[in-house]
């Protein structure tokens, strides 16, 4: 027998999911590194390298190769742009490999595939591009600032247009920026099971590096780790992965000895874990998600935590629960979103999220804020978070709530350090920008139900 | 050391079913040698006896650096599926897609007629399930899903 794999085709067999059978791209690189477990180390991190450089810079990548192609890469054959795609990531982003290997491979594959008549247009552009990458002409900040956000940090325009209105350009391309950066992972100490020091000791003993963090004292970002579940630290419950923002919804909620916490859309738990900390024990938190195997996992946390006072149910937020009502001392209302704030850990979602699926989440959000209010008691808790960044989904919901329903805002500035405080923490809400703060992109709102 | 000529399909020996070996020779040690160098020289993963023309059930396969020698193989167990590129030295610039079990569990005996097992996942379980065929006179084609594809050539510069 013959080993007849080759890397390369791997790639664009993955890259073909990722952009045309719109998959998640981590995921698809997870099953197939499964799939090919004999492969060498250093071939695995050369998929991973390509697949996952080529998503996360594809707008930039289209535009290079227009520069050269008469052909608009939308009128390509999906084979070949995406062919096209990775080798020009290689070209422009990998100088180890010889640019005249990555015009070879590519007429190659091509010829496989059955393109035997596009060899001399993939051979072209990309030799073309090869020498002349240097001549290639960008937009500019100065003449055309969306197109220069859009191509640079390959973003899409309807996003840096909204961005840009709200925020400013100075403030979109910080945001930008901090996307393409290598973070460290934010976990949060489970200050019920050891102290901050027994987590630090445990986890520099493993040799792992470990920061503090700048907004919370029982936050620590960790890095230069393999594998999160050899970490000793985390067997033994120690502590969660959970980002900073993420931890500020429960420090902001603020619960008291004995209450009775609702999250009605838990998974993966972090913030129901983070609020049965709090409690100490006392008290109830009820994780919901509509999910049944987000639920078991779940289940799973609270196992290896050994949390007494939660549960994971299965149970649908759009859904009115009669039960429930007025139960609620604290409701956390973290809701599906269109999740703009974590494109630098999930660059997928940039491409996938579209203005049309982006007002059907503002209709999603606004159907369950209408279902889940009646579960709060009259005088107690609502928070409400999103994972993303802009008016449409956050301050705009706000504003529609406080109109509608007998809620009224509430300041956080008690639970905030300094460096977050500000007129509208005052206020009683806070839009976290990454690249501008030190977390992901992240909004959250503190109500009290007057009525 | 010697390399032998790998026959290609077509050949008939190729399609015929293989004697099992009863007992250890000098000839047969030679044999093996030989097919471990072939195997190697080719750049193969593995190689049947049938494939240098001797209808003997003996294979060698080599996927990750350690060298097994298979002789009256026979599978005991298998399970999982896995679905990939394959390709023979007996039928060379080609390939196809074939699905195999993703773990295979063999019972063969050694260079020294001793009996053991061996396991193999992946590459390994593919490569151990397309020797075995050899033995029976069957080729990875009849397998192919799709058509067979040409493996890449180099191409002239242009």
């Amino acid at each position: 027998m013959i080993k007849t794999i080759n890397i390369r085709e791997i790639i664009l067999e993955i890259l073909m999911q990722i952009t045309e059978e719109e998959e998640y791209s981590h995921i698809v690189i997870r099953n197939v590194l499964e799939k090919y477990q004999f492969l060498e180390k250093r071939d695995r991190a050369f998929i991973s390298r390509v697949c996952a450089g080529t998503v996360e810079n594809m707008i930039m990548i289209d535009y290079m190769i227009e520069q050269f192609s008469k052909v608009k890469v939308v009128n390509m054959k999906p084979i070949i742009r995406n062919l096209l795609r990775m080798s020009v990531y290689q070209l422009r982003f990998m100088d180890t490999i010889p640019d005249s290997a990555v015009c070879n491979e590519a007429v190659k594959i091509a010829q496989k595939r059955g393109f035997y008549n596009l060899k001399g247009f993939v051979n072209g552009v990309l030799r073309n591009m090869a020498r002349g990458m240097d001549t290639i002409i960008y937009p500019t900040p100065e003449k055309d600032p969306i197109s220069y956000l859009s191509v640079i940090y390959s973003m899409p325009e309807w996003i840096v247009r909204k961005w840009v209105a709200q925020f400013g350009f100075d403030q979109v391309e910080a945001i930008c920026q901090s996307f393409q950066k290598e973070r460290m992972t934010s976990i949060r100490c489970n200050l019920d099971k050891a102290s901050k020091k027994e987590v630090i000791d445990s986890l520099e003993e493993q040799g792992i590096t470990v920061r503090e963090n700048p907004y919370l004292n029982y936050a620590l970002e960790i890095g230069n780790y393999n594998y999160m579940k050899a970490i000793n630290a985390f067997k033994k419950g120690y502590f969660q992965v959970q980002d900073v923002s993420s931890m500020l919804v429960a420090e902001v909620a603020a619960p008291k000895w004995g209450d009775y916490c609702i999250d009605v859309c838990a998974a993966p738990g972090g913030k129901s874990l983070h609020l049965a900390d709090k409690l100490c024990g006392s008290g109830f938190v009820e994780a919901r998600d509509v999910t049944e195997s987000k639920v078991r996992l779940m289940e799973e946390n609270i196992d290896r935590i050994d949390v007494i006072n939660m549960k994971a149910v299965v149970a649908d937020a759009t859904v009115f629960d009669p039960e429930s009502v007025e139960k609620a001392d604290i409701l956390l209302a973290d809701l599906p979103c269109s999740g703009l704030g974590v494109i630098g850990k999930k660059p997928d979602i940039k491409y996938k999220m579209t203005p049309i699926k982006q007002q059907e989440l503002v209709k999603l959000q606004r159907k369950i804020l209408d279902t889940v209010y009646r579960y709060v008691k009259v005088g107690g808790t609502l928070i409400y978070s999103t994972c993303t960044i802009g008016a449409d989904e956050n301050q705009f919901n706000v504003k529609w709530f406080l109109e509608n329903y007998p809620f009224r805002l509430e300041s956080i500035d008690p639970y905030l350090c300094d460096e977050l405080k500000g007129k509208t923490t005052k206020a009683g809400y806070l839009q976290l920008l990454p690249g501008i703060h030190q977390s992901d992109g992240f909004f959250l709102a503190k109500f009290k139900r007057i009525q | 050391m010697a390399i032998r000529t790998i026959r290609i399909m077509g050949d008939e020996i190729l399609e015929k079913k293989c004697r099992e070996v009863k007992e250890m020779t000098p000839r047969i040690q030679e044999l093996i040698r030989d097919m471990l160098d072939t195997m190697y020289e080719a750049g193969g993963v593995g190689l049947a006896a049938p494939q240098v023309g001797v209808l003997k059930r003996i294979v060698v396969i080599d996927t990750d650096g350690t060298a097994h020698v298979l002789i009256n193989p026979e599978i005991i167990e298998q399970s999982g599926s896995q679905t990939g590129q394959e390709g023979c030295l007996s039928l060379p610039g080609k390939c196809g897609m074939v699905t195999r079990p993703n773990k295979v569990r063999v019972r063969a005996f050694d260079e020294n007629m001793e009996p053991f097992e061996l396991e193999g996942e992946a590459l390994l379980a593919r490569a151990i399930c397309h020797e075995c065929e050899h033995l029976d006179g069957v080729m990875y084609v009849e397998h192919v899903e799709g058509d067979l594809m040409d493996v890449e050539s180099d191409l002239e510069e242009e």
